[in-house]
Order: C-alpha cells, then structure tokens, then sequence
C-alpha cells in the first residue's frame, strides 16, 4: 500500500468538490457545535465561578453552623486568625402585613456585611442606613417579588415573627445569593440586633450561621481548612472557601452540562446515521470508479486508504465548522448570556470544552464512516459489468469488525470520562444501540408485514406500489426507519423526562399531601396550638414531633463521607426526632424498638431503603453532631418510612433519653380543607408569631419549577438532535430521490396520474415514519423509564401528549421530507428522468 | 378517410442545455397510420428518440401539433397524457425500465391495475407466459439478465393490447441472437393485437421489416411522410 498513490487518488477525487457531502457536514457540524457550545459555557461559568469565588462566598473562608451561633470559643478562634469576620444567620420565617403573610427566607446580618462584594438597594443607599431603619422602627430590605406579593412599598411597615419592621429599600443585588442554595421564599435582609425580641433565633429553633472570614492575602485556604477541623474538632462546623465559592452551582452546572453533553453525543450519533449514509451513497456512486482503480492495478489497502483519506478530509471540515460555531456563538452571544445567567460567566474560547467536542466529532465520524469504507474492498473490477453495490452486502471483515467495536469502547470511555458519571454513560450508549437494534429489526418487520400485505393490495395500486417500495430490493425502509427513529427516539425518551420531571411531583403528591408544615413551634407552645387545631372541624388531621438537626459526621468511627461517599444523608444537616414508641406512620422492619424509661447508650432507629443505599447494618455507630454536641449512637432497628407522602418521615429516631434535652423545636403537619387553609394560617399565626408555615402546595410549586428549568435545559440539548434527526431524513430522502423520479417517470409513462404516485410516496412514507415513532415510543418509554428509575428515583408514567406527538411527528417529518423530493420528481417530464438513465 | 394513429405538424424541440438552448427537432410533419410499422433511423444525437417521446406524450414540444387517435396531445395536461397512455399506448424503452422494487409479475401488472383491468395479475402472468417467462413472475428484475428484462418490459407495454406501440432501440443493450428473439416477439404481439409500431433503431435489417423508413439528420425529416 502506498500513501502517496492514495493522497494522489483521493486529492484529484476531491477536486471534484463537496456535492453529495453537505449532509455528511451539517450533521457532523451540528454534532460538534452543539458541544462544544455546551462545553463552552460550562467552561465560561467555571472561570467565573472561580474568578468571583471570594464575592460569590462574601468572603475568603466561610465557617457555617446549624442550629446555633458560634460559642466563645469558636468567635475566638476565627477572630485569630481571621482579619475579619462577619456574622450571618439564615432561616424561614413569615412575613405579615395585616392578615397577608407570606413565606421568607430571611438574612440577618452584622455591621461587617457584606465582607465583599455591594449590596445594591432600589432606591440607591447603604445597607446599614437601609437596616438601622427610622424612628424607633427597625430597617429591613426585601426581594422585589415579596414586596410586590404583600403590597409593600418602601416606608411600609410588616412584621417578622412578631417583629415590626419598616421595609427601606428593595433589594436589587445580593452579592452572595448564588451560595444559599435552594430556598423556599424569596429573600429578606435584617440586622440580626433587630431580632433580640423575637422567638425567631431562638435555641432549638431552624436556623443556620455563616461565619465569613476574611483571611490574609495569599492565604493557604487548605491549610486554614485543615485547621480549622482540626482545633474545632467537636464544632460540626462545614467549611467553604473561595476556591470554590458557590459548589452547589459548581455541581449544578458540572452534572447538569454533563448531562446535557450525553443529549449532544445522542445527537452526534443520529448524524452518525447520516454520515454514514453519505458515505454510503458517496462510495455506491464511485463503484465504477473503484472498478477502474482496480483494473489499473490498485489493491485493496491503497483503495481503502484513498477513500479513508478523503472521508477524514471531509470530517476535518465538518467538526472545525462545528467547532467555530460552537466556541464562536457563545462567544458572539456573551452579552445576553451574561445578563441571563444566575452566576458570574467569563466567556472566552476555551481549549478543553473544543478538544472534547472535537474528540467526540473525530471517533463519531470513525465509527460510522469504517463499515461503509470498508465495504470498498468487495468492489472488484467485474463490478464494472454488474450492479454496483449489489454484491457488497455482507459483512465486512474481521478487522473491521474489531477496529469499529474498539472504536466504539473507546467512544463509550471517553464520554464516561469526561462526563464523570460512567453509569450515565453506560445507559446512553446501551439506550442508543438497543433503539438501533430495535430500529433495525422494526424496518426488517415492516419490510415483513408489507411482502405480506402485497397480495391484499390488488386493484390498490398505489397501495401496492407503496407496500412493493417498503418490501422490494433496495427498500427504502432500513434507511429511513434508521435515520428519522434514532431522532425520534432521543426527543421521545426526552419527551419522556420533561413531562416526568415536570409533573413527578405534582403527580404523586396532591391527594395525600398535608396543606401545611408548621416548624418552629417552642415545646411550650404545642399544647394551644394543638388544642386550636383539633377544635377546628375544617382540620382533617395534625402530626407532630420533636425535631432536632443534626450531621452524621462518622459511621463506625470512620468519617461518614468515607462509608456512604456522596449519599444524601450524609450530605449537611438531617432533622432528627425522638419517639418512646414506634409512630403510626412507621413500621419497624429490623431490629428491635427500645423500651419505654430505657436510659442505656444512645440508640438509633434508621430508614431501611437508606441503611441499605449506604451499606449500614444492626449494630453499627453513628456519630451525630447536635448543636456541636456529638452524640454516638447504635443502630438498633431499620424502619420503612415512605417520603413520598409528605408527610412526616425521618431517616433517624432516636430514644428519647439521648436527645430530648437539647434545647428543639417542634414540626407539624396539618391537613385540612383547601378552602380554610388561609384561616387556619390566619388564626395560628395571629397566636403564634414565631412559627413559620410553609404552604406544601407552594413549595411543590417552587420545587417543580426548579424541576422544569431543568427539563428545559433538557429540551434545548435535544432541539439540536431534533435538527439533526431531520436533516439525516431530508439526506435519507435525498439519496432515495434519483430512483423515486425514475418510478414516478416510468409509472407516468405507464399511465400513472402525478395524484396516484404521490398517493403512493405519501403512503410508503408514512407506513415508514409510522413504524420509526412506535419503535422511538417505545424505546423513548424505556429510556425514559429507566433514567427515571436508575438515576433520579422517581417513579415513572407514560407522557401519553408527548409520545403521540414523537408519532405524529414521526408521520408528519418523513411526509415533509418525501412530498419535498417527490414534488420535484412529478414536475419532472417522464423522457427528461428516462433519458438521463439511457 | 381514416384518421392517423400519430399526426405531427410543424413540430420542433429545444431542450435547456447547461450552455444554453439545443435545438433538437426542427418543423417535423408526419403521419402514422393505423396498423402501419414505422423505423425511424439516423445517426446518434438525431433526435429519433425525442421523436418517439413527444409521439408518447413523454415530452413537451416546443412548438407545433402532436395528435394521437384524434386527440390533442399539445394541449393535454400531464395527467390526461398518462390517463391517454394507459388506454392507448405500450412503451418499450433500450434500457428497459422496469420498477426495480417490484417482481417481475408486479410490473407487467401495473399498466393493468391502472387501467381498471379486472384480473390484472391473471393477464399479467400470461403475458409474461407469452413471453416465455412464466417462471419467471416472481423475480425482481435484478435477478433477470438484460434479455429477460426486456421481454418483461414488452410483455408490459403490451399487456394492455394498446392501440400504439412505441419502441426504442429495444435491442440496443442486447446482443444479437437474444436482440432476434425480442423483435420476433415484439412483430408477433403487435400483430397479434393489430397495433401501430414506432420503432427507433440503428439496425438497418431490424428497420426493412417495416412497413415504412424514415431517416432523420440534425432534427430534420430526409424523406417525407
């Protein structure tokens, strides 16, 4: 084999230009723009995160603190080595004007907030002079959404937890909002010596302290870290600092890019599809050239190189167009991205996201251009004097074999790696070869059913001609079912998860949910306020527990991180209660309850499905942080709590004797008439000032619009395997348009009416569209179901809307693609298609 | 007086070129009667198979009249051409044009089925018998050799008992002794069914077999109708 006479052949090949091949780049192009976009923007978020680390935390370190502010002890460790140090509590509480009253989440700050970054007010004035208030009142700021909700202008008045406070100014920008994490109510800023007379930061009550540091320049952060774990041993303290500065957006934006960039690669392969047919279709028109290389002496390895070269020439092109689009756009679009994004955005071209997307476009292209190159080797030089490709149906040979499915590993790998979650990997990559495969055994049971039905369609013609096109010798069926279901079954399984994310919640919850949860309640309040509820016929039932929050911090003495790794348990602080006896809506499936007046070593009773997830057994150790305190305790019975209701349900219980004496709250749940719900709000919070209320039917609606951006996001990756899915249907039509001319001009010359043949195409399209948006139905449903089911946990339900619409679109997409081709052939003159065939 | 089966009058064709318009035929007029056997021979590029098509109504004059069994075919649109097609003419094309994607069988029968013709498969499969190729009714027409495919494609151009029979170089892929069998055949069913042949060739002996001889030059009639 030379390389020499092979660049020679496929250089003068390619002089021939790219006619044939524009499929073949726009679905590569598409592939590689829209990840390297995702990437791109990923990568834009990433450097601003980091840039903006210290503004995003308020500080260079932060120490935070459930349940309590630091004690004396921990204040004189952070004055020490700290150059400053601002004092910051987060909690929920009620914001009231009259009988309205809405859910906040409040910040109350000291004299050194913000450490850095600026708070910006509308109208315009510091934020102490906003907080320090008039007259006697004191000052707070507010969310423009809340403001708006309560009717609250500046210079009004409303009250926190029983506390008046006349609102200054609304509160434009929060230079540290993106580290909060989710939060049920839009926001509110006090001085935290505004809330002494309040019940709201009380001990036992919900709240949780962030210490900001400021530490010298060029601190080690590490180090600080370190030591701050190791000389505050007991604190239960989480530690963040500027390398990192808000790591749930981090995570977000790294799992949910990831995810997004498997959607890509889903679309990457349906333009494998494409590409691979182009390349079919390129190497099926040159056949008679091969033949002629061949009997000019040309062996197998120099014609497959020839061909390889030119194939790696055009697939070149394609990812550097997708590439530019994709670094370029972003790029281009910066300004608006920007302004829409939550987080700070440094938008640049960035090497790594363009690499990946390149590597990506490179072994796509590989794996779907290998087979179909490597079919040149059954062009011989008698092919010259028979049909073309006829003969070239088999499988290629072994090598080829083995290179596509080393190819494929390698493929798999990569996205695994890059995408961090192998699992996730694992099932995209079985989902789109088990549609492929599905595809493929669908267009050979059409092909099936249509020889069947030939019979039935005498007297139909157009039927029949329709049914003899599906079923015949170079049927349309593989091709078009392949290149338009691939497409369609990514959208469906997509269309899948948008409905079910979007209404998981919803869906499961409204007939047993509670219309309230009261927290908050002082132990000396529980008394009247159940006592208020029960004599009120509109409430249908109460449940209530102690509750306090606490941090597993080891498991078996080693640290709890170590044992479950990233489980959800272990990741900040759990509510946890205590009980003599086992709760009615709780059943112990292990173990053993302890007895009543038992004053042994602190026990544990935990959920069973978590216990399982995180590997614990009867008789292991936890060792929770309460309120500094740790507490060891031993695991002495699994309980089955079902969280879907709601209700009330805790990972852990704990014998009364362990915990009842730390100072705690109470949480309840109230489930009354939907018309009276604002009444009961109305009279409780009349009574109590201090508790907070959180309307379950509002937080499900804030929880589900987090969960539809994310479906959005979702939808967005997969409008550009939509585009693409089409654009390999409209190359799938094209390739198939040369013969349907020939039989439309040979069926007109026959006496066939333009109405009839298109009759005709219309029917074999659609049977064809029909049978790729079933199997995409089908395969979308179990893709669907699965990543429901394997990756978010949520039960799953057919989105019947979405699926039908994958099946008509199916229909409607590939009857777009063939009456567009078909037209033109119709208009033809039957001797201009003859003739150019003599 | 009997009217001709194909009258031409003053008829030209120019084709767009990718350097421009090619004249193709020139103030063509002729008459075919009915029953009659017409060669139309001439050089390659002479335009005898543009003759044959406008006589099919498969191409659209540039100018002048066309009339087939009185009817105007200048003025029909292209679905009334194929619905006069399918009532009163059979084509056999040099390359044959036979649908690829349906058997044998299935091709002679298409012509039928669009008439209306009830038993269409039944006719078609004896067509395909007269043509010596029963056995073969159910072969796509990859599976046939090139003489095969021509006695399906003039089994299906005759199948319909057409009133007109139209012919181009249906030998022209074929060699010699397989070419012999297919003019036999093709002589023998038109007469069987009394239509009139329009038969371009090259094969001055194939051509001497009809009744009459017309040469075209450059587009242009050298003797007269």
């Amino acid at each position: 084999m030379s390389l020499r006479h092979a660049a020679r052949i496929a250089r003068r090949e390619l002089r021939g230009g790219l006619r044939g091949f524009g499929i073949f780049l726009a679905c590569l192009a598409l592939g590689v723009a829209a990840i390297s976009g995702i990437g791109s923007v990923r990568a834009a978020i990433e450097a601003g995160l980091v840039q903006e680390g210290a503004a995003l935390l308020g500080g260079d370190a932060e120490i935070e603190l459930t349940y309590r502010f630091a004690s004396e002890t921990e204040l004189d460790w952070m004055q020490a080595n700290a150059t400053e140090v601002s004092e910051i509590a987060d909690f929920r509480s009620m914001a009231v004007v009259g009988d309205d009253r809405a859910l906040t989440q409040v910040k109350s700050v000291d004299d050194a907030y913000p450490l850095v970054g600026t708070v910006t007010l509308s109208p315009d004035m510091p934020l102490d002079q906003a907080l320090a208030g008039e007259d006697t009142l004191p000052g707070a700021v507010m969310d423009r959404v809340l403001a708006d909700r309560l009717g609250l202008t500046p210079g009004n008045e409303f009250a926190l937890g029983g506390t008046p406070f006349r609102l200054s100014a609304i509160l434009v920008n929060e230079p540290d909002n993106a580290t909060g994490g989710f939060g049920l109510g839009p926001r509110t800023m006090v001085a935290t010596s505004a809330l002494a007379e309040s019940n709201l930061l009380s001990p036992g009550t919900l709240f949780e302290t962030q210490y900001r540091l400021r530490l010298p320049p060029g601190s080690d952060l590490a180090a600080y870290e370190a030591k701050a774990k190791a000389e505050l041993p007991k604190s239960g303290l989480r530690w963040r600092d500027a390398r990192n500065g808000a790591p749930g957006v981090a995570t977000f934006v790294e799992r949910l890019s990831a995810f997004l960039v498997l959607v890509g690669l889903s679309g990457l392969a349906v333009g494998g599809v494409g590409v691979s047919a182009a390349v079919r279709a390129y190497l099926s028109a040159k056949a008679a050239t091969i033949a002629t290389l061949r009997t000019l002496g040309a062996t197998n390895g120099t014609v497959f190189l020839a061909y390889a070269l030119q194939i790696a020439a055009l697939s070149a092109l394609g990812i550097a167009i997708g590439l530019a689009l994709g670094g370029l756009v972003p790029l281009a679009l910066a300004p608006i991205l920007q302004t829409q994004l939550p987080v700070p955005a440094i938008f640049s071209l960035y090497p790594a996201p363009l690499f990946e997307a390149a590597l990506y476009g490179a072994l796509t292209a590989a794996l779907f251009t290998l087979w179909p190159l490597a079919r040149t080797e059954s062009i011989r030089a008698a092919t010259l004097f028979r049909d073309a490709m006829g003969a070239a149906a088999r499988l290629p040979r072994a090598r080829y074999i083995l290179a596509t499915l080393a190819l494929l590993t390698v493929l798999i790998g990569t996205a695994g790696a890059f995408s961090g979650s192998f699992r996730l990997t694992g099932f995209t990559a079985l989902g789109l070869l088990g549609a492929l495969l599905l595809l493929g055994l669908s267009a050979a049971l059409a092909r099936f059913i249509a020889r069947r039905l030939r019979p039935l369609a005498q007297g139909r013609p157009a039927l029949r001609w329709a049914l003899a096109a599906i079923s015949g010798p170079r049927s349309e069926a593989l091709p078009v079912v392949l290149s338009l279901g691939l497409g369609l079954t990514v959208l469906a399984t997509v269309g899948q998860l948008d409905g079910n994310l979007r209404g998981a919640i919803a869906r499961d919850l409204p007939t047993i949910a509670p219309s309230y949860f009261f927290v908050d309640i002082q132990k000396d309040q529980m008394p009247g306020f159940t006592e208020q509820l029960e004599g009120d016929s509109a409430v249908s039932k109460i449940e209530n527990a102690p509750m306090l929050r606490g941090v597993i911090s080891h498991i078996n003495n080693r640290p709890a991180r170590e044992v479950a790794g990233e489980h959800w348990v272990v990741q900040g602080d759990r509510g946890i209660t205590y009980a003599t006896d086992i709760p009615d809506n709780t059943r112990v499936v292990a173990g053993n309850w302890w007895g009543s007046g038992d004053i042994g070593p602190p026990q544990v009773s935990f959920a069973a499905e978590e216990a399982e997830e995180m590997g614990l057994s009867l008789g292991d150790t936890l060792t929770v942080n309460v309120m500094g305190r740790d507490i060891e305790a031993t695991i002495t019975s699994f309980r089955e709590v079902d969280f879907s209701t709601a209700g009330m349900g805790f990972v852990m219980i704990m014998d009364p004797a362990s915990v009842s004496a730390a100072p705690h709250t109470y949480i309840a749940t109230v489930y009354a008439e939907p018309d009276h719900e604002a009444r009961i709000l109305r009279e409780l919070s009349q009574r109590f000032p201090n508790i907070t209320a959180i309307r379950v039917k509002d937080a499900i609606a804030r929880v589900t619009e987090m969960l539809s951006s994310l479906a959005s996001a979702t939808a967005w990756g997969a409008s550009a395997t939509l585009l693409t899915g089409f654009l390999v249907l409209i190359g799938a039509a094209a390739a198939g348009s040369p013969a349907r001319a020939h039989e439309a001009a040979v069926l007109k010359t026959l006496g066939a009416t333009r109405r009839r043949i298109l009759s005709s195409f219309l029917i074999r399209s659609g049977l064809l569209g029909l049978a790729a948006g079933t199997v995409a139905l089908i395969a979308g449903i179990t893709g669907g179901w699965a990543v429901c089911h394997f990756v978010f946990d949520t039960d799953f339900a057919v989105i019947w809307p979405s699926g039908l619409a994958i099946i008509l679109g199916g229909v409607a997409a590939t009857l777009l693609a063939s009456a567009g081709f078909a037209l033109r052939a119709l208009a033809t003159r039957p001797a201009r298609t003859l003739r150019s065939r003599e | 007086m009997i009217p001709p089966a194909i009258s031409l009058v003053d008829v030209s064709l120019s084709l767009q070129g990718n350097a421009g318009p090619v004249d193709i035929l020139h103030a063509i007029t002729l008459d075919v009667n009915r029953g009659e056997t017409l060669a139309l021979v001439g050089p390659s590029g002479s335009g005898k198979s543009s003759l044959l098509m406008l006589m099919g109504g498969l191409e659209l004059a540039s100018g002048g009249t066309i009339t087939a069994l009185d009817h105007d075919l200048s003025a029909m649109s292209e679905d009334e051409l194929a619905r006069f097609r399918r009532a009163h003419m059979g084509v056999v094309f040099q390359s044959f044009h036979l649908i690829p994607t349906m058997t044998a069988l299935e091709n002679v029968a298409t012509p039928l089925e669009l008439a209306g013709t009830r038993d269409a498969l039944a006719l078609a499969r004896q067509a395909l018998a007269d043509v010596g190729l029963a056995e073969r009714a159910d072969h796509y027409p990859s599976q046939l050799s090139g003489g095969e495919q021509q006695r399906v494609a003039l089994a299906r151009a005759t199948a319909p008992r057409p009133d007109i029979l139209l012919a181009d170089e249906p030998t022209g892929n074929l060699d010699s002794t397989t070419g012999e069998t297919i003019i036999e055949q093709l002589f023998a069913l038109r007469a069987a069914h009394g239509a009139t042949l329009v038969l371009v060739t090259h094969d001055p002996a194939l051509a001497t077999r009809c009744d009459r001889v017309l040469n075209l030059l450059d587009g242009r009639l050298e003797t007269g109708a």
